[in-house]
């Protein structure tokens, strides 16, 4: 399950905006009005460098998440992506 | 039982990481 999403190709909704906080960032979704805190600054950098990269996986290695904590950041992306914050890749540009 | 996936993992929860919140909750702010 969580396997499948670190060898597929993801990136940002273009319905959301990010606005940067000392804690890491807000995301608002202006289709489904939700808005999320990415709590840490590494969980914005991930999901802004999904985009630049292949698969998930490629992602959080670029970025320097420890594999022991990979369990959990990639939990944290499928809950964005539950609410559409990030989408694969191909629906990205729709 | 034996899945390596499990945990040699880090205290990191996905809470720890986002955390939705609907601002329709915030009635009559728009």
């Amino acid at each position: 399950m969580h396997e499948q999403m670190l060898d597929e190709p993801w990136g940002v909704s273009p319905s959301v905006a990010f606005r940067p906080e000392p804690f890491g960032a807000l995301a608002y979704h202006f289709g489904n009005r939700k808005l999320t805190f990415l709590k840490r600054p590494e969980m914005v950098r991930l999901v802004q460098h999904l985009a630049e990269t292949d698969t998930v996986r490629s992602a959080l290695q670029d970025i320097g998440i420890p594999a022991e904590s990979h369990n959990a950041y990639v939990g944290a992306l499928r809950g964005l992506a539950t609410i559409d914050i990030i989408r694969p890749r191909g629906e990205v540009s729709e | 039982m034996n899945e390596d996936i499990k945990n040699e993992q880090s205290d990191l929860l996905v809470e720890d990481l986002i955390e939705e919140v609907s601002i329709d909750g915030m009635c009559g702010v728009y």
